[in-house]
């Protein structure tokens, strides 16, 4: 049993997904059973995998590059706790509302199952499966309420997702070629002979890899799905999209960067990614921050807002020193929590006002002071003001980079800041605006539907809310479960 | 010309329907290319002249050696990518089927005017 544990985490939510199309009534407790039946068996291994050790599993009893193994370390655990973390929050945050059939829990099941599977496999095919198999789940998602615009979204997303994923599986087919193995730390092995003999096909397979996950993750040039996706979808699912989806594609371009082509022989690739990447992140950046700027539809906002993010994500990962990689771990837990809230947020304003439009949350902060609060709280994160935790991250990521001898990048982040806040201080000056004429009574039955069927709704938010100040006084805690992945990455730091 | 040369050439034809035709079932066959011309490349590369099945038995493993042998891994990985690429295009060929009963209409130009 114990040694079992790894394929467990996987199996669990895929077990419950297809056994939640059978009841009609216990739907909600199988999902949320089988999510905290994984989140316990991986806290099980969290004090073998925090004193730097790491878990290895052979699917079937097949070794090494012969058959598939699944490897948690430092990265992956983070990972998944964030996937599974953010991922029993959503089932939670949707369970109240009634247009949410079967379907949807059997689809929210499988993509967090796979996205578990991308995160565990040690296999490169592998992961490439799970990937396809995630992002079919995902397009479903999006498509969910089958109004015109969320299918056009949905089959805007299917199209670049789908030559995305081409790309990665192409630079698969070269890895193969090269190395002739599939696992990941057997082809990081035999890639600096290949180096040798055939430099063009590594460089090729390299790019394929790296563009393929650009359009996942939505890097700047490649980023034409995202805010349509990601705004039309069902508001928790949008919290899942923005905050854990994208963050599987860094998680692959991360291992892919620092755990496949990151051995010494290729210096030259290497520095030149980190400068691709810390260009990338700029660019994202400012991109996203300015076209967030412009934004009347609040998700449409939230969801440039998380363009703008990834480009932080992408300088901290840039940087690449210690300091660098922490912040930028650091944040994409952070930006887990902060988007998860936001959107969640979002999902109880829009279903109040019945719009989507910022300037109809007018008034908004009187009728609702706890949500509108949660909301502020959630956006100093986001902008990155002392007592959140999104502070910490980009303090660190500030600090890296003046250290590392990119004082601009440092100063560009705190422009992009300031951007940041003038579009979130846009919406919470709305909040408390006096609201157009409304008549008082319908106020009333509004204010009691909040109380009444929302609680659970109201639940997560507080509990993401407090989770993102508590990170932001004691940042230790953050930083001691980022500290092992960042020792994944850099042999020379000691967890 | 050998069959990777070919099997990119493939690729590139795809991405060209991918990108530049408006109508949606044309870039759905042009994402089928794409997953055609995968294929096709992982076949290639685990292709041998005049090679053998990769069966062993007693008989054949003294004094033949492996290279002659076809690579099987590419061809038993190509086989998920196929399943893999007949989902993605049952799925999007049924959202075409909701998005030409929303719209009335296959074409992205016009589709992108609608709101």
């Amino acid at each position: 049993m114990i040694i079992h544990i790894p394929v467990l985490i996987i199996i669990s939510p895929l077990l419950a997904a297809f056994l939640v199309l059978l009841t009609k009534k216990y739907k909600i407790i199988l999902a949320i059973t089988s999510l905290l039946i994984s989140i316990v068996f991986i806290s099980t291994l969290s004090s073998r995998i925090l004193s730097g050790d790491k878990v290895l599993y052979h699917l079937g009893g097949w070794q090494g590059p012969l058959g598939v193994s699944l490897v948690i370390d430092g990265l992956s655990f983070f990972f998944s706790l964030i996937v599974l973390g953010l991922g029993l929050l959503v089932i939670i945050y949707s369970m109240h509302e009634r247009c949410y059939g079967r379907t949807y829990y059997f689809l929210l099941l499988i993509s967090l199952s796979s996205m578990t599977g991308v995160i565990y496999t040690a296999d490169i095919f592998n992961m490439y499966v799970f990937y396809e198999l995630l992002s079919l789940a995902i397009y479903l998602l999006i498509a969910y309420p089958k109004t015109g615009v969320t299918l056009r979204a949905s089959f805007n997303y299917l199209i670049i997702g789908g030559v995305g994923l081409s790309f990665f599986l192409l630079g698969i087919g070269f890895l193969y070629a090269m190395t002739g193995t599939l696992e990941i730390s057997h082809i990081a092995e035999k890639l600096p002979i290949a180096f040798n003999s055939s430099t063009r096909m590594v460089l090729m397979s390299f790019v394929l890899i790296v563009s393929g996950m650009g359009i996942k993750i939505a890097v700047f040039p490649l980023h034409g799905w995202l805010p349509d996706a990601h705004s039309m979808a069902p508001s928790p699912v949008s919290a899942l999209l923005s905050g854990v989806t994208v963050k599987i594609g860094i998680y692959c371009l991360i291992r892919m960067i620092y755990g496949l082509f990151s051995t010494k022989t290729f210096s030259i690739i290497i520095s030149s990614s980190h400068t691709i990447l810390m260009v990338l992140g700029v660019v994202t950046l400012l991109f996203g921050a300015a076209m967030a700027l412009a934004q009347t539809d609040l998700k449409r906002l939230l969801a440039y807002s998380t363009i703008n993010q990834i480009g932080i994500i992408f300088i901290g990962l840039g940087i690449g020193t210690e300091m660098g990689l922490t912040g930028a771990l650091f944040h994409v837990l952070n930006h887990a929590i902060i988007k998860g809230t936001l959107f969640f947020c979002a999902g109880i304003m829009i279903a109040k006002a019945g719009t989507r439009d910022v300037q109809g949350f007018s008034g908004f902060g009187r009728q609702q002071p706890s949500i509108a609060f949660a909301f502020i709280i959630a956006s100093l994160g986001m902008i990155g003001i002392p007592p959140t935790n999104g502070f910490v991250s980009k303090w660190l990521i500030c600090l890296a980079a003046v250290e590392a001898g990119y004082t601009v990048l440092a100063v560009i982040i705190l422009i992009a800041s300031a951007i940041t806040a003038a579009y979130y201080f846009r919406v919470i000056q709305m909040f408390f605006s006096n609201p157009p004429k409304q008549s008082s009574t319908l106020i009333c039955k509004e204010k009691q539907m909040i109380h009444g069927g929302n609680f659970f709704k109201a639940w997560t938010i507080y509990l993401l809310v407090a989770g993102c100040l508590f990170l932001g006084i004691v940042p230790v805690l953050g930083i001691s479960i980022v500290k092992p992945a960042v020792s994944i990455l850099l042999p020379h730091v000691i967890p | 010309m050998t069959p990777v040369n070919i099997s990119l050439l493939v690729f590139m034809i795809g991405l060209y329907g991918v990108m530049s035709k408006n109508n949606l079932i044309k870039k759905i066959m042009g994402l089928t290319i794409i997953n055609g011309s995968i294929v096709l490349f992982f076949i290639s590369i685990g292709y041998r002249k005049a090679g053998l099945a990769p069966i062993l038995e007693e008989w054949t493993t003294d004094g033949i050696s492996t290279a002659i042998f076809v690579d099987p891994l590419p061809q038993a990985l190509m086989l998920t990518t196929i399943v893999i690429g007949i989902s993605v295009t049952a799925l999007a060929l049924a959202l075409i089927v909701r998005i030409y009963a929303k719209y009335k209409t296959l074409d992205i130009q016009q589709l992108s005017k609608e709101r």
